[in-house]
């Protein structure tokens, strides 16, 4: 992964950015898990359950395993560092 | 959830978590249902022969021979958790040396989405109805029964017996075969 960055593609979210991932991908499993279970209750077909269960996977890799840049809007402001010569006129 | 591979960790294992929960309540919306149903079992021709078991001790054994008239419909078994059944018929009877003596007959594994609905006449057993003594001639109460096990796709491997048996006797005479 260490390539990746090196060649300037960002892989870090924002904090709140990891927070929305996780919520976002937990809300997209749990749903499709969901409508799998009643679908294949429905059809009386676990294996629709299974695949229903395995898009929702996919569907939550896609939507928060890469960096998308609504995970990077809110970025931390550091302090700029205090240089040396300002340390030396106060003394 | 900081770096590309802990998210990728994260999402697989609440999917995979996700998933096990359903198979469990997969499990738990069969575990009520009652699998019992009728089947009619008749014979049709049952006789007894002594023949030399030579897959044991060579001395005369008597074996049977008896075709059955099967009847079930087992379509009805079927639903989400059943991946398939195992389907069997068995002999049960009493001799002087053994209390309960069970004998299996014929068997038949029946996958979803096959036919269940079993009928047959006439039909030659699968296997060899031996017994290890003199047991058959003249005995008068062998009771046929249908079973069979649900293999579920998830949860316990059950035995049930088909509601309705069917109990014949055998004749006092064996039967010489031809040589």
């Amino acid at each position: 992964m260490n390539f990746l960055t090196s060649l300037g593609i960002p892989l870090h979210m924002d904090f709140d950015g990891q927070r929305r991932a996780e919520y976002l991908a937990r809300f997209i499993i749990t749903l499709f898990g969901i409508i799998g279970f009643i679908w294949g209750y429905y059809k009386q077909q676990f294996s629709l359950t299974v695949y229903t269960c395995g898009f929702g996977f996919t569907l939550a890799v896609l939507f928060t395993l890469p960096p998308w840049p609504m995970y990077r809007r809110k970025p931390l402001h550091w302090q700029k560092p205090k240089s040396d010569t300002d340390q030396k006129k106060k003394k | 959830m900081h770096s590309f591979l802990s998210r990728a960790n994260a999402v697989a294992a609440y999917a995979l978590s996700v998933l096990a929960c359903l198979t469990f309540l997969c499990f738990l919306s069969t575990l009520f249902i009652d699998y019992r149903t009728e089947a009619s079992i008749n014979t049709i021709r049952t006789i007894v022969k002594s023949i030399s078991n030579y897959n044991s001790d060579r001395k005369a054994n008597d074996l049977g021979h008896i075709t059955v008239d099967l009847r079930a419909d087992l379509s009805p078994l079927f639903n989400w958790n059943v991946k398939q059944l195992f389907v069997y018929l068995y002999a049960e009877y009493e001799t002087s040396s053994n209390s309960l003596n069970q004998v299996i007959l014929w068997d038949k594994i029946i996958r979803r989405g096959e036919n269940a609905n079993l009928n047959f006449k006439n039909m030659n057993l699968k296997y060899y109805f031996w017994d290890d003594g003199n047991g058959l001639k003249g005995n008068k109460n062998i009771t046929l029964t249908l079973s069979w096990n649900i293999i579920p796709n998830a949860g316990c491997l059950s035995h049930v017996n088909a509601v309705g048996q069917h109990s014949f006797s055998f004749p006092d005479e064996y039967t010489i075969a031809k040589q």
